[in-house]
């Protein structure tokens, strides 16, 4: 079956202009596109995924073109907040607040097809999805998200998480629903051995893994039996976090608190029955350990079918593993008609929702500039935030982006991102997820 | 990052969603006391009640100790200049919120003084 409805593929950028593009053409255009920024185009636009990003494009192009068919391909009915799982999975949320239908956020007139991509060829420009019908495209916009890779772990499967003191927020809600259940069986013991890990990969929300050692420790201490249990954390990389000043005060804090560090070993196996975790260094040493309670945060990358297309990295840091594009454009380095956003990407940092909603005017911007074939003047400069969770009750707002040494962006100069505080935490409790659900809509 | 006028909107405009139906009561008991005591030629100046004015200084003393519990945190973590400009900001909204329900329906209950 072909989801074809309108002219056949059109290759040539003019091409695509004959298809009808005309921008500011008052004349004989539908009355929302003789106000400014609006610009009429038959252009084909399929964005893949209806996550934070996918939503987002699909609001904001919606309202920018007019007359393009705007298709998202997204097999869920439900979305996620996935930044307050780290919340359901401490105990702080209770999990219906963390999800919403899809259909809310999608606006009218954008056909929703309810299938899940299963491959693209970027040469016939074409979408082929797990029930092999077809999408064809003029603009690709590719917001899969990542995939969370288990295989990687010897002996792992999410379906363990919640049993065998197995923890991991990742995997999904009720996973991390679970993960609260795994913590608070250890916590009923009375103590022993905890251990956290991180990936050698780029991981989503990667203060995550974090937030989960430090509300665990929250729970701990508030038990006042913190002398029972030893916690130990595990990362594949040299460090703790991307921002230098937050990865020194990480090491620091970490070290206060007992809190064993581990670096560049990351975890390989996993015996859930023996409850023993196998954990190798870049020179191939392994280190197993017993655990009582192990919070595992698996490898990650683009899905499988992004990776198998010629859309992926062919060299340099995210070569095979994350989409190719221009970190700063998000327009596709080899192909000019596909653009990227969120997770998918090969970034150096910047799989965080709060970087979709940079990221969001940006490809907005440059995907109109190109259908007017002007140059690409939006830049992203790689900004993310983290509400790094310290405690159940105090956080930190670190914004900060890939440009200039991973400087420092705050967003409100009354609130210090070296500074832990009631505030930052209250914006996470109650006020990030505001902010998320009017991204989606391309309202802020 | 920074956010528009109408950004600001959007963000509050969800955020307040979870809480509309508990913001019409408190403002559906406030009203409602402020019009019936009005109505009974009751003026916020001319009416003098040192209870209600006590009670509203604890409740307001007290939400310093309350509203950092309320978000799932603790007096403890308020800490930096913005947290506690916010926390007294807002625990100064209590007392006046609670003042101006407790005055007129003190003029209500024991009449005019």
């Amino acid at each position: 079956m072909s989801r074809l409805q309108l002219p056949p593929p059109s290759p040539g950028r003019r091409q695509l202009l004959k298809l009808g593009l005309g921008a500011g053409a008052a004349s004989l255009l539908p009355l929302s596109s003789v106000f400014a920024n609006t610009i009429s185009t038959r252009a084909r636009i399929v964005i893949l995924g209806s996550g934070a990003a996918g939503l987002s494009m699909a609001n904001r192009l919606s309202r920018r073109l007019s007359g393009a068919t705007i298709t998202v391909v997204e097999p869920s009915d439900l979305h996620n907040y996935q930044p307050g799982w780290t919340l359901v999975a401490s105990g702080v949320w209770e999990a219906e607040r963390t999800l919403k239908p899809n259909a809310q956020f999608l606006p009218t007139g954008v056909d929703w097809v309810k299938g899940q991509a299963a491959g693209i060829n970027a040469d016939l420009r074409r979408i082929t999805l797990a029930d092999s019908s077809t999408l064809e495209y003029d603009v690709l916009v590719v917001a899969t998200g990542l995939q969370l890779n288990y295989q990687l772990i010897d002996g792992m499967s999410p379906k363990l998480v919640g049993r065998n003191g197995i923890g991991c927020v990742y995997a999904s809600l009720d996973a991390a629903g679970r993960t609260r259940k795994a913590i608070d069986t250890w916590l009923a013991q009375g103590g022993g051995q905890g251990i956290f890990t991180s990936p050698q990969t780029a991981i989503k929300c990667a203060g995550a893994p974090i937030k989960m050692t430090f509300t665990t420790l929250s729970r701990i201490k508030a038990e006042s039996t913190r002398e029972r249990f030893d916690l130990d954390y595990f990362t594949g990389g040299g460090g703790m976090f991307s921002q230098p000043w937050i990865n020194d005060f990480l090491k620091q804090r970490f070290d206060q608190e007992n809190i064993t560090r581990h670096h560049l070993q990351h975890l390989t196996a996993i015996d859930a029955g023996a409850k023993k975790a196998e954990f190798t260094s870049p020179n191939g040493d392994t280190e197993v350990r017993d655990y009582d309670f192990i919070h595992v945060v698996p490898p990650m990358s683009a899905p499988d079918f992004v990776k198998d297309s010629d859309l992926i990295a062919q060299e340099g840091a995210f070569k095979g593993e994350w989409l190719d594009t221009d970190i700063h454009t998000l327009q596709h380095n080899r192909y000019p008609e596909v653009f990227g956003i969120g997770d998918v990407i090969g970034a150096p940092i910047n799989k965080t929702a709060a970087s979709v909603k940079a990221q969001a005017p940006v490809v907005e911007a440059n995907i109109v500039a190109y259908l007017q074939e002007k140059p690409l003047n939006a830049r992203h400069n790689g900004y993310t935030s983290c509400p790094l969770i310290t405690d159940i009750g105090k956080a930190m707002l670190v914004e900060f982006g890939y440009d200039n040494n991973m400087e420092f962006l705050p967003s409100f100069s009354f609130i210090d991102p070296k500074e832990e505080s009631w505030s930052a935490w209250v914006l996470k409790d109650y006020l990030l997820q505001p902010a998320y659900y009017a991204m989606l809509e391309g309202r802020v | 990052m920074s956010f528009s006028l109408a950004g600001i909107f959007a963000v509050l405009s969800h955020a307040i969603q979870p809480f509309v139906a508990l913001i019409l009561i408190i403002l559906a008991v406030l009203i409602a006391v402020q019009l019936v005591a009005r109505l009974r030629s009751y003026r916020t100046k001319a009416h003098h009640c040192k209870p209600a004015m006590i009670v509203a200084l604890l409740a307001g003393l007290s939400a310093v100790w309350w509203l950092p519990m309320l978000t799932h945190s603790q007096l403890g973590f308020v800490t930096s200049i913005v947290d506690w400009l916010a926390l007294i900001a807002a625990a100064l909204g209590v007392a006046l919120l609670v003042w101006l329900v407790l005055h007129p329906l003190s003029y209500l209950v024991r009449g005019p003084r």
